[in-house]
């Protein structure tokens, strides 16, 4: 019923606990993540995103005002749609820039096996250890004269 | 003239030995490379002891991949024509040199060996399709041909012959997922003389096909949405020179 009411009202305004636990989470976040770095287990050029996500919760923790600025943009009258819509529209983003970097590493990983593959049959040839089509005929041949 | 003839192989120690020699008896000028695609049988060692060349891919990578390495290792090396067929024994070896016949003869670029093609049904019968694979295989045929205004009748084949602008095409651009009809497309959007041959192929040895009907379903959107986006791929420079 209070729900109802809010969003008649117009503007849902972010309560002050709400945007404390809000900060608190964003640097604990933005933490976490520094720690990644250090342990070598993320990589800086993929963190720099999850910076910005971070400082974006900070912000708006800090500003309430940022947010109902930009439900209006949006034309959204309640924040916590407006809010909604944006971290989904960013998590969109990221899977889908994930799956950019995959496509590119699975090629990548192709063609290192590719070479591999290529490197190895070369280096049989060049050691002679490899049969070529004519000895092997020759082998066969006597194989079966013999 | 150097010619290569690679075999893509996934687990088949039981048949690659046989395919070998048979493409040692009926090609005999040719060097014979199996791209083994991450065996975990002895396909690699039979297919040495049959006194073929082996590349070894470190993992599964599909058949994509794998044809892409034997086209790759042709341009490497300098061989003028090459051709491959399947490591199963579907794929007489006589056959493939007819094929490799029509590239050095200077007629085509890549030529494909077809088992639908008009003479191929004449030729013999010993090759019969499942109800399923039939219903891919015309679609696939409809929209190839709608796609490259070109007609195709056996757009899956993997028994196929190339020359040296082929080989640069391919081993730069090759669809891992779905390399034999992407192909196609991409070799005559970029002004090769592809050209199909009736051949004669064989019944399927041992093993049954991955083709059930959810999946031959799920195969055909798939290979739509490929064709689709296929037409706006930008032309490349490779096969030019």
């Amino acid at each position: 019923m209070s729900l109802v009411l809010a969003a008649e009202a117009g503007q849902v305004h972010l309560t002050s606990q709400t945007r404390i636990v809000a900060a608190i989470l964003a640097i604990f976040f933005m933490f976490m993540i520094l720690e990644l770095i250090r342990r070598d287990s993320l990589q800086e050029r993929y963190s720099v995103i999850w910076f910005v996500a971070g400082l974006g919760m900070l912000a708006g923790a800090a500003f309430p005002g940022l947010l109902e600025v930009v439900a209006d943009l949006m034309g959204v009258r309640n924040t916590n749609v407006a809010l909604f819509s944006l971290v989904l529209l960013l998590l969109l983003g990221l899977a889908l820039n994930f799956s950019v970097i995959m496509s590119r590493q699975a090629a990548e990983i192709t063609r290192l096996a590719q070479e591999r593959a290529i490197e190895q049959a070369a280096a049989e040839v060049r050691n002679g250890s490899a049969p070529s089509g004519e000895q092997a005929l020759q082998a066969e041949k006597q194989g079966l004269e013999g | 003239m150097r010619i290569l003839v690679f075999i893509p192989a996934w687990n088949e120690e039981a048949a690659v030995g046989g395919v070998i020699a048979d493409v040692r008896r009926s090609i005999p000028g040719a060097d014979v490379l199996v791209v083994d695609d991450g065996s975990i049988d002895a396909t690699a060692e039979r297919a040495r002891e049959a006194g073929a060349l082996v590349a070894s891919l470190p993992f599964n990578q599909g058949l994509g991949a794998a044809l892409q390495t034997g086209y790759l290792y042709g341009l490497r090396n300098g061989y003028d024509v090459c051709a491959h067929l399947d490591a199963d024994g579907q794929h007489p070896a006589e056959e493939v040199a007819r094929l490799l016949a029509e590239v050095k003869a200077g007629r085509a670029d890549l030529v494909i060996g077809s088992r639908y093609h008009s003479g191929a049904v004449a030729a013999s019968g010993d090759y019969k399709a499942s109800f399923s694979r039939r219903i891919g295989i015309s679609v696939f045929r409809f929209f190839l041909t709608l796609a490259t205004r070109q007609r195709f009748t056996d757009t899956t084949s993997g028994m196929r012959a190339a020359n040296r602008r082929v080989m640069a095409l391919f081993s730069q651009h090759y669809s891992p997922d779905f390399a034999e009809i992407e192909s196609l497309q991409l070799a005559v959007r970029q002004g090769l003389r592809v050209e199909e041959l009736p051949v004669r192929m064989l019944e399927r040895v041992g093993g049954t096909s991955f083709l059930t009907p959810l999946r031959s379903a799920f195969f055909i959107f798939k290979g739509l949405v490929v064709l689709l986006v296929g037409q706006f791929r930008p032309r490349h420079a490779e096969a030019e020179q």
